[in-house]
């Protein structure tokens, strides 16, 4: 599976975030999705919808049924993701890829409860304040805490903070 | 290999092509030589990527350009008024509006609104288009309707302000009270006032006296009822027309002072003060000394910062202040280098707040006192950590200044450069760790550091935005007690 999309992703939220953007969209890939529903989980975005090529009607972005996935429609769906502000600002203001294709950085276990402890580890700096990783496990995409409660180690994707 | 490999794949293109090739005559197929395919991947122009799937139809060959067409349309989409549709305009509208309206129309024309007009349908159109129908006070101007200040007006002499009250006692006809009863004089047309009553026309005359005599009339049932009512010993408020409590306090509150016969301006200018005022010439400026600041400020230098502070002279005077960076500094011109003198100092409370003031003067301790006292007023309160060092790490870039502050542990101290450390003293933080690691122009670095201590991380911020609860460790370790805080003097004692 390839880490291209996530890396094009964290570059495009962070881009999105910072232009002050409400809605935006990704294409519309397993790997996009589970990233999506881990940050949504970490609070980082309001809402995450697959749609088609133009955005969702407003009351559409929390409606939990939406158009099925069929052959047919597949190409054209893409990730409509919903950013969050908060006092003027992005709640999500940095989305640094950390694997890349060229290089990617994997975590055991150990190492990871070092750096949630804001210790550098190998290529990974410490976790500051405010700051979560996201990681691809073969329990599915975890943040960081998620992963050590579930004791597993894997793929380093991202740093958000 | 590579020597074989053209030959190989012209007989594989030779072969794989269809009968009509092998039709052609030799010098023809040499001739098409750039068609030939030489590898088994589609040619560039198939193989593009961003070819659209459709060829596309131009809007001329569909005819959405004619003349025609556009005449058309905008005829149907933009039609003019009917007369029907103005009288029902002129009915809700002024007639100034609806001259306006005609501008308007005539400015645009239905052509360009076809062509170029577009109305967004979407559901994230701006709700921006708008009839102009009512003012909106947060975006429209204020409606400029009244006439400019009268340039001659002046303050109302005695003579002026009684003439003044007299004119608003004569609006409230009462008789006993105020003003004066009606004339037959006032009951006649304008043009006959100037005139004796003996030279007035028949019918004027008895028209006068006919309405004077209804006046009258009514003049006597009013008092009589007034009267009656007094006896019952009830009010009659309501009928009376004399002043009441608001109209006096309008008269006070409202009422112009000027002899410009109270003339309301859209002008924001109030009118200058002439030489003397009244009740105010020779009276002369005195610096006023605030008896709160138990004569620690008899030259009145405090009192600004007191006023912008919100601080007592006293507290002001217990900030500590440092002198952090000075110099001599020259501005080169065609008279030649004219120095002055650059001040950096820092105030704080050592208890959270820390301001910075940057000064040039010409003289050093004009300089060195300007500075203190922006200092002061600058004061603004710096986020801590158990009040004694940051929350997470910080770093602001200044110039080609970057300082990276780092939290420290309890015990730590202050472990930055001495400039830094006269901030942190300020500013009561007792654990830091600071990096410079490129320019270190002092005062882009103390800038810098301003600005890294004023731009940390809030977690209760953080917790908010993201709807997450955030806990700090620390406290829960210690089974959710407060650690103690560590006094002033303590910190003091242990230190320094």
């Amino acid at each position: 599976m390839g880490i291209h999309s996530i890396v094009n992703t964290c570059s495009h939220l962070q881009n999105a975030a910072r232009a002050r953007l409400g809605l935006t969209s990704i294409p519309n890939t397993k790997y996009n999705l589970r990233l999506c529903l881990a940050l949504h989980r970490a609070g980082f975005l309001s809402s995450v919808t697959r749609a088609g090529p133009t955005p969702p009607l407003p009351e559409e972005l929390l409606a939990f049924e939406t158009e099925p996935v069929t052959p047919a429609n597949v190409a054209t769906r893409r990730l409509w993701l919903g950013l969050k502000y908060y006092n003027n600002e992005p709640v999500m203001r940095n989305v640094q890829a950390v694997s890349k294709p060229k290089r990617l950085v994997t975590a055991k276990l150990p190492e990871l409860a070092k750096v949630a402890r804001g210790f550098p580890q190998g290529q990974l700096r410490g976790l500051s304040l405010g700051e979560t990783l996201f990681l691809a496990t073969d329990q599915g995409v975890l943040e960081l805490r998620e992963a050590l409660e579930k004791k597993s180690g894997g793929l380093v994707l991202c740093r958000v903070s | 290999m590579s020597l074989a490999r053209p030959v190989a794949r012209r007989l594989v293109a030779s072969s794989s092509s269809s009968s009509q090739i092998i039709s052609t005559p030799c010098h023809q197929l040499l001739g098409s030589s750039s068609k030939r395919e030489f590898h088994s991947t589609p040619q560039l122009e198939a193989r593009r990527k961003n070819r659209p799937r459709f060829s596309n139809v131009r809007a001329a060959e569909m005819g959405l350009v004619d003349e025609e067409k556009i005449k058309q349309f905008s005829k149907q989409k933009f039609p003019k008024y009917t007369k029907e549709e103005m009288v029902e305009l002129q009915k809700r509208y002024s007639p100034q509006q609806i001259e306006a309206l005609k501008a308007g129309e005539a400015a645009i024309n239905p052509r360009d609104l076809t062509i170029q007009g577009r109305l967004r349908v979407d559901p994230y159109k701006m709700p921006y288009i708008d009839d102009f129908a009512e003012s909106q006070p947060i975006i429209d101007k204020r409606p400029q309707n009244r006439a400019p200040p009268d340039p001659k007006a002046n303050w109302m002499g005695l003579d002026e302000f009684t003439a003044d009250l007299i004119k608003w006692a004569d609006q409230f006809q009462t008789g006993e009270v105020t003003g004066t009863m009606k004339k037959v004089v006032d009951f006649v047309p304008e043009e006959w006032k100037k005139i004796a009553e003996a030279r007035w026309p028949g019918e004027v005359r008895d028209e006068a006296h006919k309405q004077f005599k209804k006046y009258l009339q009514a003049e006597v049932d009013r008092s009589e009822k007034e009267q009656k009512a007094k006896r019952e010993g009830r009010s009659l408020e309501e009928d009376t027309s004399g002043p009441t409590d608001g109209d006096v306090l309008q008269y006070i509150l409202e009422r112009s002072v000027m002899t410009d016969n109270g003339l309301v301006s859209n002008s924001s200018v109030a009118p200058a003060l002439p030489d003397k005022v009244p009740g105010v010439a020779g009276m002369g400026y005195k610096a006023a000394v605030d008896p709160e600041d138990q004569g620690l400020d008899d030259n009145g230098i405090y009192q600004e910062v007191k006023r912008v502070t919100g601080m007592s002279v006293k507290d002001l005077l217990a900030l500590r202040t440092r002198r952090i960076w000075e110099n001599r500094v020259s501005n080169q011109t065609r008279l030649g280098k004219i120095p002055s003198f650059y001040t950096m100092v820092v105030a704080g409370n050592k208890n959270g707040w820390l301001g910075l003031g940057v000064v040039k003067s010409a003289d050093p301790s004009v300089s060195f006192e300007k500075a203190r006292l922006q200092a002061l007023r600058n004061l603004k309160p710096i986020p801590r950590y158990e009040n004694r060092t940051i929350y997470g790490n910080v770093s602001a870039k200044f110039g080609a200044a970057v300082v990276e502050l780092s939290t420290r542990p309890p015990g730590f101290g202050l472990r930055v450069q001495h400039r830094i450390f006269e901030l942190c003293r300020a500013a009561g933080i007792y654990d830091l760790a600071a990096r410079v690691p490129r320019g270190r122009n002092p005062m882009n670095v103390v800038k810098a550091t301003y600005e890294a201590l004023l731009t940390q991380k809030n977690p209760e911020t953080i917790a908010i935005g993201r709807g997450k609860k955030l806990v700090d460790v620390r406290k829960v370790y210690y089974s959710g007690a407060p650690i103690p805080e560590l006094g002033q003097t303590q910190h003091e004692e242990r230190r320094f």
